[in-house]
C-alpha cells in the first residue's frame, strides 16, 4: 500500500499537475490568439470594453446575480468558494509543497479546512439532488452533469475521512489512496472537460462579443466560397 | 406557391423541399462560415464550458410560457453545439472515427434545428443569465444562417429581402413616385392640421443625415413619420430621404449575414451617393442594430448611425424642440425594443422624453437591459401564420407586464415591436391599450405656433442658418 501510495502522490500527480498545467496553458493561449486574430480583422474593431469589464467582473463575483435563483446560486457560490480555498490553502497541502519544492505560503485554520471541506461535499450533493429536483435543470442535464459535481466532491470526501480516522471506517492508507487518486483525476479532468471553465471564465464576454464581431466581407467571402454569387434570391 | 404549414410551423419556399443532400451542404456552409466569419473562437469556447445549469430557462419568456424542454435557451443552442462538436473539433472527429456510430446530422435534425430556431426571438434576454456568457442569441443567428444555406428559411422573410434586393428595393415594395406622393401628402396634413410649414426633403444632396426608417411606416405609421419629421424642422435639423433608398429594415440579420451584408452596403452607398454624413434610422430596433454593424461591413469610415430618439432627445435638452403647455394626461408606459435596449445603448433617452411630455409615466417591470421581448423579435412578427404563437407563448409574459401597468399608451418605439404588441393587445382583450410611437406623441406637443414665429421673427430660412451654425459647431 505505501508503495502504492507513493506512486499515487510521486509520478502520478506529477503527471496529473503537469497536465492540467499544459492543458489550462493551452486553453489560455489558443483562446488569447484566438481573441486576437478575431479582433484583429474585425471590420469593427471598437468595442464596449468597459461593458464586457463589468459582466466579466460580475461573473467573477457573481454576488449580485443570486437573485435570479437564489437557492442554486448560493449552494453553487458555496461549492465554489470551498474548491478553491480547501486544496490551495490547507496545512497539509502546503507542507507537501515545502517538502517537495521548498516554497510555501500561509495556511488556513485546520478547523476552517474541514468546514469548508463537509461543505464542499454537502454542497456537491446538494447540487445534485437541486438539478435533478428542478423540471428545467433535469429537461437539460446529461449524465455527466450530474456526475460532475461528485467526481470533484470525491477529492474532498476521502481527503476529510483520511484526516480523522476515528470517522473513518475504512483502512487510513487505502483512503489516502483514495484522496489522491481522485484528486489526480479531477486535476486531469480540468483541462479536458467543461471544468476548463476555471481558466476560461474571464474571457467568456469578449469570447461572446467577438462572435459578433465578423471580418470585413465575410458574407461575401462565404458567398464565393459556396459559389453563390449571383444567385438569385 | 408555398406547402401549407405542415412539416413547418410556418410556410417555407416551395424549393426548400426541393434541396437534396441537405447535411453535407450544411456542413459545407458551416465550415465556410467558420473560415470566414468570427463565430468560431465563441462556439469553441461555449461548446467546451455549457454547464447546463437552467439559469437561461427562468428568464425565457417562452419557456416561462410553455415549460416545454425544447424551449430552454441551452438546449436549443445545444443544437447547433452539438453539430460543432461532432464535425468541426479534433474530439469529436477523433471520438466518431474510433468509435463510429454516435451523433450524425441528418435530415430530420435539419427540420427540428428549423423549428427551433425560429421559436427564438433572438432577444438575448438569456444572455444576462447565462454564468458561462453564452449568447444564444449568437447561436441562433448563426444557426439560422445557415438553415438558410439549405433554403430553410420562412417564407415571410426571403419574400422580403428579395423584394429588397431584386424587386422595387425596398421590402414593402413602395416605388419611389409613391414614396414621394405620400411624403407630400405628409406635407399637406402638416399644412392642414398644424399650419405648419413642415418638409420631408427628397434627395438633398449634402444633407447632413439620411433618413432610413422602417419603410412600412409609410404605409402604416403616418403619425410617427410627421413626428420625426416635424422634430427635424422646429429643430432646424438637416436631413433628407433618398429615393435610390429608403428602408431601413434588414430581414437579412433574422436568417443570413449574406444578405444582411448587401442590405447595409446599400444602405451606406446611397448615404454616400446624397454626401450625406449619418445615417438617421427611424423608429424601428432592428434598423438600427443592423445600422450598427456598419463598421462590420463597410469598414471603419462608415457613417455614424444616429437614432431618431438619440437625434430628439439631443435637440429637446438643447431646447430646441418647442413644446406647448399641455402634457399628455393619460398613462403611459414604454417597451424598450431589445435591438436597441439589451445592451444598454438607448434606453434613457426615450424616458428623459416621455417624462417630460407625459404626466403619468410608468415602468413595466423589468425593463431597460432586462425588458422581455414584444414576442415578435428576430422577424418572426413578419411570420403571420405563427400568430398564435407569438401572442399567447411568446408574448403572454409582454401581455402581463402590459396590463399590470394600466397604461393607456403603450409606447414601442420599433414598427416590428409596435405590429406585434398590437396583436398581442387584441389577443389578450387589452382593448383599452393604444400601441403607439414615440414621435407620434411628440408630435400632439410640438407647439408650431412658436415654432410658427420663430420662423417669421428670423425672417429668413430658418432651417439653413441654424444648420450652418450646427455645421460649426460639429
Ligand atoms: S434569446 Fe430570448 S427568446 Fe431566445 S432563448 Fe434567449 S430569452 Fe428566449
Amino acid at each position: 500500500m505505501d508503495a502504492m501510495l507513493e506512486w499515487a502522490r510521486g509520478p502520478v500527480f506529477v503527471f496529473s499537475l503537469t497536465f492540467m498545467l499544459l492543458g489550462l496553458l493551452r486553453h489560455v493561449l489558443v483562446t488569447f490568439y484566438e481573441m486576437r486574430r478575431t479582433l484583429g480583422r474585425a471590420g469593427d474593431k471598437v468595442l464596449p470594453y468597459r461593458q464586457i469589464l463589468k459582466a466579466t467582473a460580475q461573473w467573477l463575483f457573481p454576488a449580485g446575480k443570486i437573485r435570479h435563483e437564489p437557492l442554486f446560486s448560493v449552494t453553487s457560490m458555496i461549492f465554489h468558494v470551498a474548491l478553491l480555498v480547501v486544496p490551495l490553502f490547507l496545512g497539509g497541502h502546503i507542507l507537501l509543497w515545502q517538502r517537495g519544492l521548498g516554497i510555501s505560503w500561509p495556511a488556513i485554520p485546520n478547523a476552517l479546512a474541514d468546514v469548508l471541506t463537509v461543505v464542499a461535499v454537502v454542497a456537491a450533493v446538494a447540487l445534485v439532488v437541486q438539478r435533478a429536483a428542478a423540471r428545467a435543470s433535469r429537461d437539460l442535464s446529461r449524465a455527466s452533469d450530474y456526475l460532475m459535481p461528485l467526481i470533484v466532491a470525491l477529492p474532498f470526501a476521502t481527503g476529510f475521512l483520511a484526516m480523522h480516522p476515528a470517522l473513518n471506517p475504512f483502512p487510513h492508507q487505502a483512503m489516502l489512496f483514495l484522496h489522491v487518486m481522485s484528486g489526480n483525476l479531477v486535476l486531469v479532468l480540468l483541462p479536458i472537460t467543461r471544468l476548463s471553465h476555471a481558466v476560461l471564465l474571464p474571457s467568456l464576454q469578449l469570447v461572446a462579443e467577438l462572435g459578433w464581431r465578423w471580418p470585413l466581407d465575410a458574407g461575401s467571402k462565404v458567398e464565393k466560397a459556396l459559389g453563390k454569387q449571383g444567385e438569385p434570391i | 406557391m408555398t406547402s401549407a404549414p405542415g412539416k413547418y410551423s410556418f410556410y417555407v419556399e416551395k424549393d426548400a423541399y426541393e434541396v437534396t443532400d441537405r447535411p453535407r451542404k450544411l456542413l459545407e456552409a458551416f465550415a465556410a462560415v467558420l473560415e470566414h466569419s468570427s463565430y468560431g473562437l465563441a462556439l469553441d469556447v461555449f461548446a467546451r464550458v455549457t454547464a447546463k445549469c437552467s439559469r437561461c430557462a427562468a428568464s425565457c419568456q417562452l419557456y416561462e410560457a410553455t415549460g416545454a424542454a425544447r424551449d430552454i435557451p441551452c438546449n436549443r443552442s445545444e443544437l447547433l453545439l452539438k453539430v460543432y462538436r461532432r464535425y468541426f473539433t479534433q474530439a469529436g472527429v477523433f471520438k466518431a472515427r474510433l468509435l463510429g456510430g454516435g451523433f450524425t446530422l441528418t435530415e430530420e435534425y435539419i427540420d427540428r434545428m428549423g423549428e427551433n430556431f425560429y421559436r427564438c426571438t433572438a432577444c438575448r434576454r438569456c444572455k444576462l443569465t447565462c454564468p458561462m456568457g453564452i449568447d444564444h442569441g449568437l447561436i441562433t443567428h448563426l444557426a439560422r444562417w445557415l438553415l438558410a444555406e439549405v433554403k430553410l428559411i420562412p417564407k415571410a422573410l426571403v419574400v422580403s429581402v428579395r423584394e429588397q434586393l431584386q424587386g422595387v428595393g425596398n421590402t414593402s415594395a413602395i416605388p419611389p413616385a409613391a414614396l414621394i406622393d405620400t411624403c407630400e401628402f405628409l406635407e399637406e396634413e402638416f399644412r392642414d392640421n398644424y399650419n405648419a410649414d413642415v418638409k420631408f426633403p427628397i434627395d438633398k444632396e449634402g444633407a447632413e443625415h439620411v433618413f432610413f426608417p422602417a419603410v412600412s411606416d409609410y404605409l402604416l405609421e403616418p403619425d410617427t413619420l410627421m413626428g420625426n419629421a416635424a422634430v427635424m424642422a422646429v429643430s432646424g435639423g438637416s436631413w433628407t430621404i433618398g429615393t435610390k433608398n429608403y428602408d431601413g429594415i434588414n430581414y437579412g440579420l433574422f436568417y443570413s449575414d449574406r444578405m444582411m451584408e448587401r442590405i447595409v452596403k446599400n444602405e451606406v452607398a446611397e448615404v454616400r451617393r446624397l454626401k450625406g454624413k449619418k445615417i438617421l434610422i427611424g423608429e424601428c430596433g432592428h434598423a438600427t442594430r443592423s445600422a450598427w454593424f456598419g463598421r462590420t461591413f463597410c469598414g471603419p469610415d462608415a457613417p455614424e448611425v444616429v437614432h431618431c430618439l438619440q437625434y430628439a432627445h439631443r435637440q429637446l435638452k438643447q431646447g430646441k424642440i418647442p413644446l406647448k403647455d399641455e402634457k399628455i394626461e393619460e398613462r403611459v408606459t414604454y417597451h424598450d425594443p431589445c435591438n436597441i435596449a439589451r445592451t444598454g445603448k438607448i434606453t434613457e433617452e426615450p424616458r428623459e422624453i416621455l417624462k417630460t411630455i407625459c404626466r403619468d409615466f410608468v415602468e413595466m417591470h423589468p425593463n431597460r437591459t432586462e425588458n422581455y421581448c414584444c414576442g415578435g423579435g428576430g422577424g418572426t412578427v413578419s411570420i403571420d401564420e405563427i400568430r398564435e404563437f407569438r401572442t399567447k407563448d411568446m408574448g403572454r409574459r409582454k401581455a402581463e407586464q402590459i396590463r399590470a401597468t394600466g397604461a393607456k399608451y403603450l409606447v414601442a418605439p420599433c414598427a416590428n415591436c409596435k405590429k406585434q404588441l398590437k396583436e398581442v393587445c387584441e389577443d389578450h382583450g387589452l382593448k383599452e391599450v393604444t400601441v403607439i410611437g414615440l414621435h407620434d406623441l411628440l408630435l400632439k406637443v410640438i407647439d408650431f405656433d412658436a415654432y410658427r414665429r420663430q420662423n417669421q421673427n428670423e425672417a429668413g430660412p430658418v432651417a439653413a442658418t441654424t444648420q450652418a451654425a450646427k455645421a460649426e459647431e460639429e
